[in-house]
């Protein structure tokens, strides 16, 4: 392939794996926009999603009702992680809630891997999703063009969301001031649960994208998404929408670029070198690439 | 009312609590498992203590070993954390352990291999396939899985064989397989053939477009790729490799010998894995599938089970040729073992310096289902030494 072909390759592959780093940092950003928390278990809303999808197939339900049920499973879930973890802690401080987060990961892995297996279980994709079409002298995969696309119609979605709906409305202003969003009138359980739901939307699309690349899913597999959300929230400045999508997206073009530039002996450290970029960056602006204080500007 | 002081409270407590827990007989083997129930080494070790309970109580029931020595098998969680591994060791070593099983992970099974070592008790890691372990412990410390150099022999013979001249690795420096492309490389290169690519990926990361977008650039361009990836890196890999559409053959090695691996479907076929056994109508591992499923009601999904198996048969082996559970003797004993029949493959410890020589089986992925290319021992002229 010439070397130009190779380039614009790579930055076909830097949009897909950068969309999927941005479905799920703005997951992490629409619960922090709204309480100020990171929630650390939001990995394990995609493992559930993955465990819905494998005991769909095995319960031969419908195909064309399984992406919706895994959806609507992963909302449930970060609705209920809401209710039952994290409203008998409204009002503690950010590092309760933290440390909260972390515990109700841990108990969900424990469970998948004691009621479910301690091993993968199989989810076999249809042979359609796994395959690549030419545009071109170019091969881009099914899996790729879906993820660049989820990223752009979640992203549209969720703005009409904020921007057109009372309750959309309604987390905006939370985000921004939320003793004042109260004295409002707006009711507090709703407007986070609604924060939380979302999140649990977006957990689930990019849950989706995950199990179909890796075919599988695995008690502990919630631990990496999330960390990635966390480096590209950080990155665009957290709790600012906007600057998820964008954290997302510079975190993907840094790993992509950095694999197909470095040469083969400097690259175990490639991570290394990526996370030293990310600091590097907020050196310059500790607050993020978007980061204002308490914005919400999808 | 007297009161009754509470130190003799405690005391009848005590008491009780020690009638309780039957102590185990002179005769008894004890066995201290230190492995790993829960977390990310979870996978490996849950299957294969199964395979070892179920050897266990097959002896047990026949009376013991040899009719006389019944095996009580103490186990402790050890959470797939090498410091918490070493405790459980210490402490089932302190129990009376005259045998310490460690995880299937050379890194926690060293730290409680030294404690083994220390005390003189023989430990086997469950399945960790680095050939390094013995040599970072010592004289006690055995593995019981075919080695990453013994099983990239195989498979590069193979790769040889079928034709192949130009070989790419893909690799990672924080998997279990960290050394295995690079044992592959050796015997390829050793017989002739060229690396003409490597590239490193991150465990976990289930992208490799950019790596994916290499092997097409490269020239002359690779004729079979050998990984150590595994779940969830390799299904993920072989997706966008053939998604590309590359059609170059792909070499894996145990990792993948994973039930995810035959329901990936056409991405899948033909790819070939090295692995501890095959289990064909009337072997020893087909006889032992046949038994777990009776015992259990389900098929094993994994070969870690059988390899829990072979463990205790060769535990079996060695208290018959000691005639004694005492730990010295029992050592002694693994270290002349020759041809134990285990679930998987013949094991031999004599002559080695802690990994069993054992056939590979080189699997192929045909329709989902898996067919055998051949299972042999390797030559050990061309077996690569461990490097650490």
């Amino acid at each position: 392939m010439a070397e130009m072909e190779i380039l614009i390759q790579q930055c076909v592959n830097a949009l897909s794996l950068g969309g999927t780093y941005a479905l799920l940092a703005l997951g992490l950003a629409v619960v922090f926009s709204v309480l100020g928390m990171i929630n650390f278990a939001h990995g394990e809303i995609l493992t559930i999603a993955g465990y819905t999808v494998f005991f769909a197939i095995v319960g031969n339900v419908p195909p064309i009702l399984i992406v919706p049920l895994a959806l609507l499973v992963a909302m449930a879930t970060a609705a209920l992680m809401e209710r039952i973890a994290f409203r008998p802690l409204r009002g503690a401080n950010g590092t309760t809630l933290l440390i909260t987060s972390f515990a109700v990961s841990g108990i969900l892995q424990m469970l998948f891997q004691n009621l479910i297996s301690t091993r993968p279980r199989p989810v076999p994709i249809s042979a359609s999703l796994t395959g690549a079409f030419n545009v071109g002298p170019f091969h881009i995969g099914v899996i790729q063009s879906l993820s660049i696309f989820a990223t752009f119609a979640m992203v549209g979605l969720l703005t009409l969301f904020l921007k057109r709906t009372m309750l959309g409305i309604a987390i905006r202003a939370a985000a921004v001031d939320f003793p004042t969003t109260r004295l409002m009138g707006l009711r507090a359980n709703r407007v986070i649960l609604a924060a939380f739901a979302i999140s649990g939307l977006l957990a689930g699309v990019s849950g989706l994208l995950w199990i179909a690349q890796r075919g599988s899913v695995d008690p502990l597999m919630g631990f990496l998404p999330v960390l990635k959300a966390f480096i590209a929230a950080i990155l665009g400045g957290i709790g600012n929408l906007t600057g998820a999508v964008i954290g997302g997206f510079f975190l993907g073009a840094i790993e992509i670029g950095l694999q197909a530039v470095l040469p083969e002996s400097v690259q175990p450290f490639r991570d290394a070198i990526a996370l030293s970029l990310v600091v590097l960056v907020l050196l310059y602006r500790p607050q993020g690439l978007f980061g204002a204080a308490h914005s919400v500007r999808p | 009312m007297k009161r009754v002081p509470v130190h003799i409270l405690a005391a009848g407590l005590a008491g009780l609590i020690g009638l309780s827990s039957i102590p185990a007989l002179a005769d008894d083997l004890v066995v201290g498992a230190a492995i790993s129930l829960t977390g990310g080494l979870a996978y490996a070790d849950v299957p294969a203590q199964k395979g070892m309970q179920l050897a266990i109580d097959e002896i047990n029931a026949a009376g013991g070993i040899g009719g006389k020595y019944k095996i009580e098998l103490k186990l402790k969680d050890s959470r797939s954390d090498p410091a918490q591994t070493s405790v459980a060791a210490q402490e089932l070593i302190d129990d009376g352990a005259a045998v310490l099983v460690t995880p299937c992970d050379a890194d926690p099974s060293i730290g409680a291999g030294q404690m083994a070592q220390a005390a003189g008790v023989a430990a086997f890691s469950t399945c960790a396939s680095s050939p390094s372990l013995p040599l970072a412990v010592g004289d006690h410390m055995f593995t019981n899985f075919p080695g990453d150099n013994v099983q990239t022999t195989v498979s590069a013979k193979y790769a040889i064989d079928s034709g192949y001249k130009n070989a790419y690795l893909l690799m990672s420096p924080d998997t279990s397989y960290t050394m295995l492309p690079n044992y592959f490389k050796t015997v390829f290169e050793k017989l002739g053939g060229k690396v003409v690519g490597e590239d490193n990926y991150s465990m976990g990361q289930q992208d490799f477009s950019a790596q994916v977008t290499k092997i097409k650039s490269l020239s002359p361009a690779a004729d079979v790729i050998m990984t150590g990836a595994y779940e969830p890196d390799f299904p993920a890999f072989i997706k966008q490799l053939r998604a590309a559409g590359i059609t170059a053959p792909v070499i894996g090695s145990d990792g993948i010998d994973s039930p995810t691996t035959f329901a990936l479907g056409d991405v899948a076929e033909g790819v070939v894995f090295s692995t501890a056994g095959f289990a064909a109508p009337g072997n020893p591992l087909d006889a032992f599938n046949k038994k777990y499923k009776a015992a259990t009601g389900s098929d094993p999904d994994t070969i870690y089970i059988a390899i829990g198996y072979d463990l205790v048969k060769v535990l079996e082996a060695a208290v018959l040729k000691a005639d004694s559970v005492d730990r010295d003797k029992v050592w002694a004993a693994v270290r002349e073992l020759e041809n134990v029949q285990g679930a998987t493959s013949t094991i031999t410890y004599k002559g080695t310096d802690g990994v069993p020589l054992r056939q590979v089986a080189l699997v192929k992925v045909v329709k989902g289902n898996r067919e055998l290319v051949l299972q042999e021992a390797p030559d050990p002229a061309l077996v690569p030494a461990p490097k650490l």
